[in-house]
């Protein structure tokens, strides 16, 4: 980016800002620093927001759907292997009907958490409707004297409901977990076009911060003003707003794969309460950050506006200068 | 000032536009249509639908499918249907619980979807009000027995007296007992002929009929009801998929099979002793009816009107698809424009015939026809007498105080003639 060649008196004609040979060059180069300006302002916050969005925009139905929804499925799964084991118990048992129970608010809870879409809700209605029968099989069963053929009749019957390959309960639900647990990874992996992105917007950053101080040691040189307010101001915003949005996103993308990692294990039992509540600790605050999306906007329009306010003076200096 | 504002404005209005279409077009794509069914193919029948029906419709109509099959579907239905979720299209097997749904104002006639007059009337059969509300996707025959190639009468006759010749499965998940059920609904029809057979699948004879009575006690002693355990023990818990398993034994486990055509295509063990079929009428006791024929069929019905619904209606009863479906499952369609070609085995030609044989008298299978809280109880009762065959008495009495409870759907016709 050329200095120029000439004092301030020699500006052009209003709206050419070409210079004529051996004429000065301050209100050309004054007209390409500014869209220069405007247009790396604009790219910026553009990727920045795209590259924001990317990490927090799967912050939230991560935290409000698939991460509740592998929990769920890891519920109800040992729920059934649970009531398995007290299915052949003598008489109907407490413990029986409490875990069926569980594992049918389970499956609900992960319906409520809209696993998988349409699909997915379908195949959860035929789950809770199949551990309906399973309960009625193994209630059937129980009825019969201990000993007689109908009662291992009916548990075989309750057995392959529950466990038949493919078509059993266990099977339906540990497909589902199978699809929850891709979703967790997609929405917690940071995979090439996210890189790409933050690159692109580091990049852009880096550019823009450098056309601002070339910006405003340009305007020293030429107008011999030491500092140019609007420009310092929009560099600080700059390095502040950047600031704050890699903070956040290397806080939420922690907090994603801390979750990601607790729900890659199999859980049972007491695991399971432990990995909800260390799940709602890791995706804490997690929505608050992806609604800061719409400040880079703002924030990128307050950048260019600063852009404008401090070149602008100097623009229309040369615009409006007697010749 | 003015030129200054409306270039902000300017760029700032073309930004937020620019990233908002960003966003949203991200998230549209994906998005397609869907049109949901609900069937009970699982396993190998859910894969060949998927390749054979599902996958063609898909690709020519771009319509997702979301296919939900399960053994226990009337359940599912009925819990989809009370959560106000049904699926757009089902595919049940029937006719007595989709008349209750019909009854219901749940299910949507299908009037100008589907072509009727190439089901014959007793396959798309207009209810009360004027309106059909299903179509066979694919049908079966029930009346026949299975048997091993080079068989003779003599020796199926020997068998047929043994219970233990008979390959037998009660298991079938959430509908275990179904195969009692056919056997009993069979021996009715042979015996006594479609007269009562409609007169009881209507609901207008008694459980306690000395016909009814007749054939469940013929059933028992066919298969040594009460006798041995161990033979019970294998009746009563063994899958019907796997019950002909013991055919290819040496020596054989069992000889004969009372099971609808699509066993024999289903079955690795049928298709390794190359099973042919006789009618059941040749081995049931006391038969008596002419050329009578328990049939089964898959019949699809919409509850949901959706455009990519009435698609896949109108595709399903479209030949394509049902000749499709019929060749991946070696089925048979009771469409007249998709009959299968004269080649292909004898026995799948024959059953093909008689399914459309217009001298022969089908009758729709019983249990399929009443009413659901009946159909579940006679499939439990038909369990029970197996175990117990001294309970018959009060079996008979159950199903006969549900038969008379008020406010069911029967259905007045399932042979589509009564000689």
């Amino acid at each position: 980016m050329s200095a120029g060649t000439d004092t301030v008196s020699d500006g052009p004609p209003r709206g050419r800002p070409r210079p004529v040979e051996g004429g000065s060059t301050t209100a050309h180069d004054l007209a390409v620093r500014h869209r220069l300006l405007l247009v790396l302002s604009g790219l910026l916050t553009l990727s920045l927001f795209l590259s924001y969005e990317g990490v927090h925009g799967d912050a939230n139905p991560l935290r409000t759907s698939s991460a509740p929804a592998v929990l769920s499925i890891d519920t109800a799964l040992y729920a059934l292997g649970q009531a398995e084991r007290d299915a052949g118990a003598a008489t109907p048992t407490s413990d029986f009907q409490k875990q069926i129970s569980v594992a049918a608010q389970s499956v609900a809870a992960a319906a409520g958490d809209d696993v998988g879409g349409a699909s997915g809700r379908q195949a959860l209605q035929t789950v809770a409707a199949l551990i309906t029968v399973y309960a009625v099989k193994v209630q059937q069963a129980q009825l019969q004297p201990e000993g007689d053929v109908l009662r291992q009749a009916y548990l075989s019957y309750a057995t392959s409901i529950l466990s038949d390959p493919g078509s059993g309960i266990l099977a339906r639900l540990k497909v589902l977990q199978e699809q929850q647990r891709a979703a967790v990874h997609r929405q917690t992996s940071f995979g090439p076009l996210l890189w790409s992105g933050w690159a692109a917007t580091l990049l852009l950053a880096l550019a823009l911060a450098g056309c601002l101080l070339e910006t405003q040691l340009f305007l020293r040189r030429r107008f011999r003003r030491r500092y140019n307010r609007g420009l310092l101001a929009a560099g600080a915003l700059l390095a502040a707003g950047l600031a704050v949005t890699l903070l956040f996103t290397v806080w939420t993308h922690a907090g994603m794969t801390d979750t990601r990692r607790l729900l890659d294990r199999p859980l049972a039992g007491r695991q399971l309460t432990d990995a909800g509540r260390a799940t709602a600790a890791y995706l804490a605050d997690t929505g608050l950050r992806a609604s800061a999306a719409g400040w880079i906007l703002i924030g990128g329009i307050l950048v260019m506006a600063l852009a404008e306010t401090g070149l602008r003076r100097h623009i229309d200096e040369y615009r409006f200068r007697p010749r | 000032m003015r030129g200054r504002a409306r270039t902000v404005t300017v760029v700032a209005s073309c930004l937020v536009l620019l990233a908002a279409a960003v966003v949203l077009g991200v998230r549209a794509l994906g998005r397609e249509p869907t049109v949901t069914l609900l069937a009970n193919w699982t396993g190998d029948d859910e894969r060949n639908l998927r390749q054979a029906v599902i996958e063609p419709f898909e690709r020519k109509y771009h319509v997702h499918v979301d296919y939900q099959g399960s053994s226990a579907e009337s359940q599912v239905l009925g819990a989809d249907v009370e959560a106000g979720t049904p699926p757009d299209v089902v595919v049940l097997t029937g006719p007595g619980e989709l008349a209750d749904y019909a009854g219901q104002k749940q299910l949507q006639p299908l009037d100008g979807l589907i072509p009727r007059e190439d089901f014959g009337a007793s396959w798309a059969t207009p209810l009360a009000d004027g309106h059909v509300y299903w179509f066979p996707l694919k049908a079966d025959l029930k009346s026949i027995v299975w048997y091993p190639a080079g068989t003779s009468e003599a020796e199926r006759r020997r068998a047929r007296d043994d219970p233990a010749q008979w390959c037998v499965g009660m298991g079938s998940g959430a509908t275990s007992g179904w195969p009692g059920t056919d056997w009993i609904e069979d021996i009715l029809l042979q015996q006594h002929g479609p007269g009562v057979y409609q007169s009881w699948a209507g609901g207008r004879l008694s459980w306690r009929s000395p016909q009814v009575r007749r054939a469940w006690t013929t059933w028992g002693r066919l298969m040594g009801a009460g006798t041995s355990s161990s033979l019970l023990r294998r009746t009563l818990q063994t899958g019907y998929a796997e019950a002909s398993a013991p055919v290819t034994a040496t020596p054989r486990g069992c000889t004969l099979e009372h099971q609808a055509s699509f066993i024999r295509t289903q079955s690795t063990a049928w298709n390794q002793v190359d099973g042919r079929y006789a009618p059941s009428s040749e081995l049931i006791p006391g038969s008596t009816a002419d050329d009578s024929w328990e049939v089964s069929g898959d019949l699809v019905a919409l509850l949901h009107t959706t455009p990519q619904a009435r698609q896949l209606i109108r595709y399903l009863s479209s030949p394509t698809a049902q000749r499709a479906w019929a060749t991946a499952e070696s089925a048979f369609s009771v469409d007249t424009r998709a009959q299968p070609t004269t080649t292909g085995p004898t026995w799948h030609h024959t059953l093909a015939t008689t399914l459309l044989s217009p001298s022969a008298t089908h009758c729709f299978d019983a249990s399929d026809a009443m009413p659901p809280t009946i159909r579940d109880a006679f499939a439990e009762a038909a369990i029970d007498y197996l175990a117990h065959p001294g309970h018959l008495d009060s079996l008979l009495t159950t199903l006969d105080t549900l038969r008379q409870a008020p406010g069911q759907t029967w259905l007045p016709a399932v042979c589509d003639r009564v000689p």
